[in-house]
């Protein structure tokens, strides 16, 4: 679809959300448009395919239940992420203070979700680098998924991230020889 | 566009796949299952908000109506006569023996007295002759 062919239909879409009449099946179709890529943003943060499920219910249910506070200046699909990431960082956060884990040692569950995890296409370089992703900082790791999974634009994540550009191009940059590290000192 | 520093050889091997999947059927499982969940909004009414006058304006109101309620009563005292508090200068006239006998008694006396010359056999007009 055509980055301009989406806009038009995102703005029709966040008119329809605000009319109360047509809001509810306005909304089945925001899930349907956006269900996949806010499923694998945040699966690629929690890694596991459970909770990505909880967490993209929780992100809809919230986004539906706040839908008077979207006010349609921001994006509709830049408000969706926001949620979808906020709520996969509280899970995160969540997690460890459950677990008792240290933030230096974030990536434990992360990767033992991985070599557990039964949906995969069992590309080992490919599960490789999602141990590597892991092993990043959250920030650094939610700018890596966004600009290479997704291929995001860095203004685009900027609006998301509430990030500058060039932080954005300096957090990416990092995190590329971190994963570059990591491949070196596990071979 | 990818500049030098987002080239990476171990990257292009993975060529920006993850090697998830997800159960089949998920995401039209998923829709339906969303849809499903999705309680109706309740159409929240907006909160009146009353302005300060409004707040006080039934109090204001009560108070004027008392207000006109003694208004009304003072006047109504103010018109009623006051008989514990005779007019001085009618009491002073009543005590005074000479003002009775030449404003008030006077005229009765003489209306008797005209009365009685008549009958005796005097007419007005030799009264009048005799002044």
């Amino acid at each position: 679809m055509a980055a301009e062919e989406r806009i038009l239909e995102d703005q029709e879409l966040t008119d329809r959300l605000k009319d109360p009449a047509q809001s509810r099946a306005a909304f089945t179709e925001v899930i349907a448009r956006y269900s996949r890529p806010l499923y694998w943003q945040i699966r690629r943060m929690v890694q596991s395919h459970e909770d990505a499920d909880d967490l993209l219910q929780n992100t809809f249910m919230k986004a539906w239940s706040s839908l008077d506070s979207f006010r349609g200046d921001a994006k509709l699909g830049t408000w969706l992420y926001k949620i979808a990431i906020n709520e996969s960082l509280t899970f995160l956060e969540k997690e460890r203070k459950r677990l008792n884990i240290s933030i230096d040692d974030e990536a434990r569950p992360l990767i033992e979700a991985i070599e557990s995890d039964p949906f995969t296409d069992g590309d080992e370089i490919k599960k490789k680098l999602r141990e590597a992703i892991a092993t990043l900082p959250e920030k650094q790791r939610l700018v890596f998924n966004m600009r290479y999974y997704d291929e995001i634009k860095y203004e685009d994540m900027s609006r998301v991230l509430g990030t500058s550009v060039g932080a954005l191009k300096a957090s990416y940059h990092l995190a590329i020889k971190k994963i570059e590290q990591y491949f070196e000192e596990t071979d | 566009m990818k500049d030098k520093k987002e080239y990476s050889p171990i990257l292009e091997k993975v060529d920006h796949s993850d090697g998830m999947t997800v159960p089949p059927g998920y995401f039209a499982d998923f829709a339906a299952r969303m849809e499903a969940q999705i309680p109706e909004r309740t159409v929240v009414a907006a909160p009146i908000v009353r302005t300060p006058w409004q707040r006080i304006r039934p109090y204001v109101y009560l108070a004027a109506m008392f207000a006109g309620i003694w208004c009304m009563m003072k006047m109504f005292d103010l018109m009623r006569p006051d008989s514990a508090s005779p007019a001085p200068i009618l009491a002073e006239a009543l005590s005074d023996d000479n003002f009775m006998s030449d404003y008030y008694l006077d005229n009765s006396y003489d209306d008797e007295f005209l009365d009685n010359l008549y009958e005796a056999g005097y007419s007005p007009s030799e009264l009048c002759e005799s002044n």
